[in-house]
C-alpha cells in the first residue's frame, strides 16, 4: 500500500544518496560555507570560554519560562535573517527577470535563480516566516512576559512549555537541514493542491515542508494550552480577570484560538502526508478526491492564523502605548471586547481567501460582508490607542515610535484587506503583488510591535537597555526600507503582475522594480544599525532600574532588574488594574516584602531537549522514506516520555536565607547567572 | 539630535515624498493596467472599488490624521493638557462602534451588489451589454502544465495560447485543467477564476473595441508557470470569421491523441500561439473525465530541476498565417 | 469614570501563602484543553467525511452502506461503552483507595478494549482485502482514516493503561498517580464519546442511505 516512489530507494538509506548533496548549486554552496564557518565560531568560542556545561545545565536542559522565551526569541530572530535573504533573493530574481530580453545568469532562463530555485525560496520564505520567525517571536514574548504580568512563578505546565520550544526547534532544523540534503518544497507555503500530490511533486521537498509545518503546529499547540492554563489557572491572589493587563487578555484570546484551530491544520496535512506516502485520494484529482476540502480546511485554519499573530501584537501595542502616554489604557472593556469579537469573527471567514475559487455569489458575498465586520473591532482597537494617547504626556522612546507606525501600517495594511475582502475587486487582484504588499504590510504590523515589545522589556530580562541612538537608526532605515520595498508592490498588483512569477512579462516595469530593490538594500543598512545596537549595548551594559522606562504601569515592573529566576521573592498580592500605577500613586511602590518564604521550583531536564532532537530525526527519517530509522525514533520518544513519567522529580526548594541574599545581589540572580547545584526534594508522600 | 517633533515631520515628508517620486519614476500610468478597465464587467469593478475606498476613507482619513496629530499634540515638550485619570467615554465608545458599523453596512451592501454584477458565472451586468442581443461566442479553455489551449466549439478550431474574439460579442467560457490548478486572468478585462482539474469553472466578458490583451495564470503550477502568458485578441467581426475561415483550413487537427501530447508537461518560453482545425468534439467533455479517472501527466525531474535547459518545446504545430 | 486612586490602607502588598496550588487541579484543566484540541481534530475528520460522502467521491466504489457492518458497529458501541463503565468502577475503587478494585476495573477495561479493536481490525482488513481499501477512492479514504484515528486513540489509551497499572503497583496513590488516572478517565470518556458519533454518522446515518 506504500507509494511507488520516483528514483532510488533502500531498505537502510531510504531515498537518501548523494545525489541529494546539491553541490553543484553555487549559492547554496558557499551558503553552507557561511553556515560551517559560522558554526563553527559559536560552538568553538562556547568551548574556548568553558561555557559549554553552563549553556547545557543552564539554558538547553531549563524549564524556566524566561529562558525558554529568551530562546524562542533567538530562534525567531536568525529564522528572521534567513527568511529576509530569501526574500532579498526573491525582489534580485524578479529584478533581473524582467522582460523577455533580461538574460539569464548560472543556469537561469532569466535572472538568476532557474524556477526550480526560486520556487523553494518563496515557499521557504513564507514558511520561515510564519512559523519560524513570528510564532517563536510571539511565543517568546508571551513566555517571559505573561507569568510576570499575572504574578505567577513559571507557566502552567513547564515541562510542556520546554517540549514546545524543542519541538519548534526540530522544525526548524528540517527547514535548515533541507537547504543542504536534498531539496524543499516547491508547492508555496501553503501546499498548493494537487500541485503538492506525487505526480508533480515526486521529490522529498513536499515532504520537508509538511513535517517541519507538522512539528511546529504540534509545539504550538502545546504552548497554547500551557498559556491558557497559565492565565487562567495562575494568576497572582487579587488579580481578577478585569484587574489583568489587556496583553494577558489578548493572549488568552490568542491562544483559543490557536488551541482550536492548529488540530484543523494538522488534520489537513495528515491526509496530504497519508496520500504521499500510502496513495489515497483524498486530495488528487481523479478516484473522487477533491483538492477544494484541503483549500478548505487549510483556510480554516489560516485565516484565524493570522488573528494569531495579530491579537498579541495589538496586546503588546496596548501595553506601549499606556506606559508610553503616562496614562490608563483607554476603553480596557470594549479592548477586550473587541479581541474576543476579532477571535471569533475570525473564524467563519476563511473563504475570502479563495474567492476566484467559484463559490458563486451567495457565499462570495457572504464571506465579503462577515470579513469586513472585523474591521469594526480593529477600528475600536485603533481608537482606544489613539485616545490613549490624547491629552497624555508622550515620550517617544524607541518601542513608541515603533508602535506609532504600527498604528500607521495597520491603517494602510487595513485599508487594502478590507479592499480585497470586496470580492468584486478580489476578482482583479486575487494571488497579485497586491496581496502581496497587503498582506506584508499587516506583517510589518506584527514586526513593529514585536520590535517594540524586544526593546521595551529588553532591561527587565537582562538589566539594561538597548542603546537608544542605534535603535532609533534602525528604526529609521527599517521604516524608509519597508516603504521602499513595499509600495511598489501595490503598483505592481495594478499593473496586473501576479505573484511567484520567477520570470516577470512586462518589461516597462523595471523602474518599480528597482525602487524596491533599493528597498531591500536599506533593510541591509537597517540589520547594520540593528548589529550595532546590539553591539554597543552589550559593551556598555547601562544598568536599567527596576521601573526601567520611568512610567511603567504593570507587574512586571516590580520585579527586580533584571529580573531574578524566580521572579517575585513573594507573590504579590494584587490591589488594582495597573498594579504598579495604583502602587505608585499610593507611595508604595518600595516597599519590599518583610519575610521571605521557601519558595519550590521545578528542576531542569534534559527530556525535553531529547524530544525536540528525536523528533528531528523522526522528521528526517521519514521524509527520506528510511522506514527503519522513523519507527525507531518514534518508538524513542514514547520510551523518553514513558520512562520520564516514573521520575519522583519533585524540583527544589530555594530556603529563606538564599532569597534574602539573592534579593540584596540581583546580578547573582539574573536568568544569566550560572546557579549553583541545589539538591532535590525527598521522595513524594503518598495522598 | 533633532527634537522628537522635528524628526517625526521628517519621516512624514520623506514618505509622502517618495509616493509622487514613484509615479513620476518612468512607469507609465498606462501600465497600471486595473486602472484602465476595458468592458462592461471590468469597469463594474472599477466602479465598486472607487466607491468602498471612498466610503472607508471616511473613517481612515480621520484615524490617520489623529494619528499624527495625538503624538505630536500631547508630546511631554508641548505641556499640552494631561488628563490621566480619564480612560472611558460612553460617547467615543458608541462612535467608535456606531459609525464603522454603518459604513460597514453599506460596503457590504455594495460589494454584495457587485459580486451579482460580476459574477464569472453570469454577469449580471452583461445582460444589458450591446453583445447581448446576439448569442454569446462559447470558449472552452483548457490549462495544461504549461500552456493554455482554447477550443472554439461552434466554429470548429483551436488555438494554443491566442484567444481571439470577435467585439461585440459576449464570450462565455468553459474552463478545466489537466492536472493543476490554474488561474484565468486577463487584467483589465475578466474577472479571475480558477481553472480546476476534474470540474469545469465558467467566466465572461464582452469587449467592443478591438485591441489586443495580454493574459497570465495566478495559480502557480509548477516551473513553466511564469511562462504561462497568453494573447488575448479583440478583432471585428468581420475579421474574426475570416480567422475562423482559414483556421479551419489548417492541415492540424485538435484530436484527443493530439491533445494528449500537447498536455505533456510543456514550457512554452514566449508563448508561442498554434492553431488547429476540427477539435474533437466533446474534447472537453473527455478532459474532464479523464481527470476525473486520475489521469494525470506527472512532471519529469529533468524539467523541474532544469527547465532552462530544455529545448523551447512551444506547440507540435508551425502557427497558421493571420 | 475615573480610576479610583483614593488611598488605601496598607492592604497587604504581598501574600507568601500564595505559592501553594492544586497540581491536579492544574493537570486537569490542562488536559481538559488537549480533549479540545482533540475534539477539533475529530471535527475536522468528521466535516472532510461530510464532504466526501458523496457518489462523486466514491469513484464507483462503495459509500458507507457498502462498507459497514451495521451489526458490528452496534456491537462494537456495547463494548466500548462497557469498558468505559469498567474503568469507571475502577475509579470508583480508587477512590475508596482499593487497589486491588482499581486493577481489576483497568484490566477489564483492556480487555473490552481489545476486544473492541479486534473487530474493528478485521471489519477493516475484510473491506480492504475484498479490494475496497483506503486507496480505493476518497470516500474510502476518509472512511478508513476516521476509523483508524479513533482506532489509534484507542490503542494510546490501551498502552498508557498498562503504564498506569506499572506505576500503580510501584507508586501506589501519590498526587502524580492519581492525576494520571483521572485524567485516563477522562481520555477514555472521550474516546467513546466519539465513537458514539461515528457510530451514529457514519454506521446509522450511512447504513440507512
Amino acid at each position: 500500500m506504500q507509494v511507488a516512489v520516483d528514483g532510488p530507494w533502500s531498505p537502510l538509506l531510504g531515498r537518501l544518496s548523494l545525489a541529494a548533496i546539491p553541490y553543484d548549486n553555487p549559492i547554496l554552496v558557499t551558503t553552507f560555507a557561511i553556515v560551517v564557518v559560522l558554526a563553527a565560531v559559536i560552538v568553538g568560542a562556547a568551548f574556548y570560554f568553558g561555557k559549554v556545561g553552563y549553556i547545557w545545565r543552564e539554558w538547553i536542559t531549563t524549564v524556566d519560562h524566561k529562558k525558554i522565551g529568551v530562546m524562542y526569541i533567538i530562534l525567531g530572530l536568525v529564522m528572521l535573517f534567513r527568511g529576509f535573504m530569501d526574500g532579498a533573493m526573491m525582489r534580485t530574481q524578479q529584478l533581473l527577470a524582467d522582460g523577455p530580453a533580461s538574460p539569464g545568469y548560472l543556469g537561469a532562463q532569466h535572472g538568476y535563480l532557474p524556477p526550480y530555485h526560486f520556487d523553494q525560496i518563496y515557499t521557504a520564505h513564507g514558511t520561515l516566516m510564519l512559523f519560524f520567525a513570528a510564532t517563536p517571536l510571539v511565543a517568546g514574548l508571551g513566555n517571559i512576559i505573561i507569568p510576570l504580568q499575572i504574578g505567577a512563578r513559571d507557566m502552567a505546565f513547564p515541562y510542556l512549555n520546554a517540549t514546545s520550544l524543542w519541538l519548534t526547534m526540530a522544525g526548524a532544523a528540517l527547514c535548515m537541514i533541507s537547504l543542504f540534503v536534498g531539496e524543499f518544497s516547491n508547492a508555496t507555503w501553503v501546499g498548493l493542491m494537487p500541485f503538492s500530490e506525487m505526480p508533480f511533486n515526486p521529490g522529498v521537498g513536499v515532504d520537508y515542508w509538511m513535517w517541519a509545518f507538522q512539528l511546529s503546529s504540534l509545539g504550538t499547540t502545546f504552548n497554547a494550552i500551557n498559556m491558557i492554563a497559565t492565565i487562567v489557572k495562575m494568576r497572582a491572589p487579587g488579580m481578577s480577570w478585569f484587574r489583568m493587563p489587556v496583553y494577558c487578555w489578548s493572549s488568552l484570546t490568542t491562544n483559543i484560538i490557536g488551541l482550536t484551530i492548529f488540530p484543523v491544520v494538522t488534520v489537513a496535512l495528515t491526509m496530504l502526508g497519508i496520500d504521499r506516502y500510502f496513495g489515497t485520494h483524498f486530495f488528487t484529482a481523479g478516484y473522487g478526491g477533491n483538492f477544494m476540502l484541503y483549500i478548505n480546511l487549510f483556510w480554516i485554519w489560516g485565516h484565524p492564523e493570522v488573528y494569531f499573530l495579530m491579537l498579541p501584537a495589538f496586546g503588546l501595542f496596548s501595553e506601549i502605548v499606556p506606559t508610553f502616554s503616562n496614562k490608563a489604557l483607554f476603553g480596557y472593556a470594549t479592548m477586550v471586547a473587541a479581541s474576543f469579537s476579532i477571535g471569533g469573527i475570525g473564524w467563519v471567514v476563511w473563504a475570502h481567501h479563495f474567492f476566484t475559487m467559484g463559490m458563486g455569489p451567495q457565499l462570495n458575498g457572504y464571506f465579503s460582508a462577515a470579513t469586513m465586520i472585523v474591521g469594526i473591532p480593529t477600528g475600536v482597537k485603533a481608537f482606544n490607542w489613539l485616545f490613549t494617547m490624547y491629552r497624555g504626556r508622550i515620550t517617544f522612546a524607541t518601542p513608541m515610535l515603533w508602535a506609532i507606525i504600527g498604528l500607521v501600517l495597520l491603517l494602510v495594511g487595513g485599508l487594502t484587506g478590507m479592499m480585497l475582502s470586496a470580492s468584486v475587486f478580489d476578482y482583479t487582484v486575487h494571488d497579485s503583488l497586491f496581496v502581496v504588499a497587503h498582506f506584508h504590510c499587516m506583517v510589518l504590523v506584527i514586526g513593529s510591535a514585536l520590535f517594540a515589545a524586544v526593546t521595551y522589556w529588553w532591561p527587565k530580562v537582562f538589566g539594561f537597555k538597548l542603546d537608544e541612538v542605534n535603535g532609533r537608526l534602525y528604526y529609521f532605515t527599517f521604516v524608509v526600507a519597508s516603504l521602499l520595498v513595499f509600495v511598489p508592490l501595490f503598483y505592481l498588483g495594478f499593473a496586473g503582475v501576479t505573484r511567484r512569477l520567477d520570470y516577470i512579462y512586462n518589461p516597462d516595469l523595471k523602474s518599480l522594480l528597482w525602487v524596491s530593490e533599493g528597498g531591500i538594500g536599506v533593510y541591509f543598512i537597517s540589520l547594520f544599525f540593528f548589529l550595532k545596537m546590539l553591539y554597543i549595548s552589550l559593551r556598555d551594559q547601562i544598568p536599567a532600574a527596576s521601573d526601567s522606562w520611568g512610567t511603567g504601569r504593570t507587574l512586571e515592573w516590580l520585579t527586580h532588574t533584571p529580573v531574578p529566576f524566580y521572579n517575585f521573592a513573594v507573590t504579590p498580592q494584587i490591589n488594582s488594574r495597573d498594579e504598579l500605577a495604583w502602587r505608585k500613586a499610593n507611595g508604595v511602590e518600595n516597599v519590599q516584602p518583610t519575610q521571605y518564604v521557601p519558595i519550590h521550583l521545578p528542576n531542569s531536564t534534559a527530556v525535553p531537549f531529547l524530544i525536540g532532537a528525536l523528533s528531528a530525526v523522526f522528521g528526517f527519517a521519514i521524509t527520506w522514506r528510511i522506514w527503519w530509522l522513523s519507527i525507531a525514533s518514534l518508538a524513542a520518544i514514547v520510551i523518553i516520555i514513558i520512562i520520564r513519567s516514573f521520575d519522583k522529580n519533585e524540583g527544589y526548594v530555594l530556603s529563606a536565607e538564599e532569597i534574602a541574599r539573592l534579593e540584596s545581589r540581583p546580578d547573582l540572580a539574573s536568568i544569566i547567572a550560572e546557579q549553583p547545584k541545589r539538591s532535590s526534594l525527598a521522595h513524594v508522600e503518598a495522598i | 539630535m533633532k527634537p522628537p517633533k522635528q524628526r517625526r515631520v521628517s519621516l512624514l515628508l520623506k514618505s509622502l515624498v517618495s509616493l509622487p517620486a514613484l509615479l513620476l519614476s518612468g512607469c507609465t500610468m498606462d501600465d497600471l493596467r486595473l486602472f484602465h478597465p476595458v468592458g462592461l464587467v471590468a469597469r463594474a469593478e472599477t466602479h465598486y472599488i472607487v466607491l468602498l475606498v471612498i466610503a472607508m476613507s471616511v473613517i481612515i482619513v480621520p484615524t490617520l490624521v489623529m494619528l499624527i496629530v495625538f503624538p505630536l499634540r500631547y508630546h511631554h515638550s508641548r505641556n499640552a493638557k494631561y488628563t490621566p485619570d480619564w480612560h472611558f467615554s460612553l460617547g467615543i465608545e458608541l462612535a467608535a462602534w456606531g459609525v464603522p458599523f454603518v459604513i460597514v453596512a453599506y460596503l457590504a451592501y455594495l460589494t454584495i451588489q457587485g459580486v451579482y454584477a460580476v459574477d464569472p458565472w453570469g454577469p449580471g451586468i452583461l445582460v444589458n451589454a450591446p453583445g447581448a442581443s446576439q448569442p454569446p461566442i462559447t470558449v472552452q479553455v483548457i490549462a495544461t502544465d504549461w500552456q493554455w489551449v482554447f477550443v472554439y466549439p461552434d466554429q470548429g478550431v483551436a488555438t494554443i495560447d491566442d484567444l481571439v474574439v470577435p467585439a461585440g460579442r459576449i464570450v462565455k467560457l468553459q474552463m478545466t485543467s489537466t492536472g493543476n490548478m490554474n488561474g484565468f486572468y486577463i487584467p483589465q478585462v475578466a474577472p479571475m477564476v480558477d481553472v480546476m482539474p476534474a470540474m469545469e469553472s465558467k467566466d465572461a466578458f464582452e469587449l467592443d473595441q478591438p485591441a489586443s490583451y495580454i493574459g497570465f495564470s495566478t495559480d502557480f503550477s509548477g516551473a513553466g508557470f511564469s511562462w504561462m502568458q497568453f494573447s488575448t485578441r479583440v478583432v471585428p467581426q468581420a475579421d474574426f470569421d475570416a480567422w475562423v475561415k482559414s483556421t479551419q483550413a489548417s492541415p492540424n487537427q485538435l484530436t484527443y491523441a493530439a491533445f494528449q501530447k500537447i498536455a505533456q508537461p510543456t514550457v512554452n518560453f514566449g508563448a508561442k500561439p498554434a492553431y488547429f482545425a476540427a477539435p474533437d468534439k466533446g474534447l472537453f467533455g473527455e478532459v474532464i473525465m479523464a481527470a476525473m479517472q486520475g489521469v494525470v501527466y506527472p512532471v519529469p525531474d529533468s524539467l523541474t530541476k532544469k527547465v532552462s535547459e530544455n529545448p523551447a518545446q512551444g506547440a507540435q504545430t508551425p502557427a497558421s498565417p493571420q | 469614570m475615573a480610576t479610583n486612586y483614593a488611598k488605601a490602607e496598607p492592604s497587604a502588598l504581598w501574600n507568601p501563602s500564595a505559592d501553594e496550588h492544586d497540581p491536579i487541579s492544574a493537570r486537569t484543566y490542562g488536559f481538559w484543553l488537549y480533549l479540545l484540541s482533540d475534539a477539533l481534530i475529530f471535527t475536522s475528520l468528521f466535516a472532510s467525511y461530510a464532504v466526501l460522502d458523496n457518489p462523486s467521491n466514491a469513484a464507483g466504489g462503495p459509500l458507507a452502506a457498502g462498507a459497514i457492518n451495521v451489526s458490528h458497529g452496534l456491537l462494537q458501541t456495547f463494548i466500548i461503552l462497557a469498558s468505559v463503565l469498567a474503568y469507571s468502577l475502577a475509579t470508583v475503587s480508587m477512590k475508596n483507595g482499593n487497589k486491588a478494585g482499581l486493577t481489576l476495573g483497568i484490566i477489564l477495561a483492556m480487555v473490552l478494549g481489545g476486544a473492541f479493536l479486534y473487530i474493528s481490525g478485521a471489519d477493516l482488513w475484510a473491506l480492504a482485502a475484498q479490494g475496497n481499501g483506503p486507496t480505493r477512492s476518497a470516500f474510502l479514504s476518509i472512511f478508513f482514516t476516521l476509523l483508524l484515528t479513533h482506532g489509534l486513540h484507542i490503542v494510546i489509551g490501551l498502552l498508557w493503561m498498562v503504564i498506569m497499572l506499572v506505576q500503580i503497583s510501584v507508586f501506589g496513590f501519590t498526587k502524580d498517580v492519581v492525576g494520571r488516572l483521572l485524567n485516563l478517565r477522562l481520555f477514555w470518556q472521550f474516546q467513546a464519546t466519539i465513537w458514539v458519533c461515528v457510530y451514529f454518522y457514519v454506521y446509522l446515518l450511512g447504513g440507512a442511505v
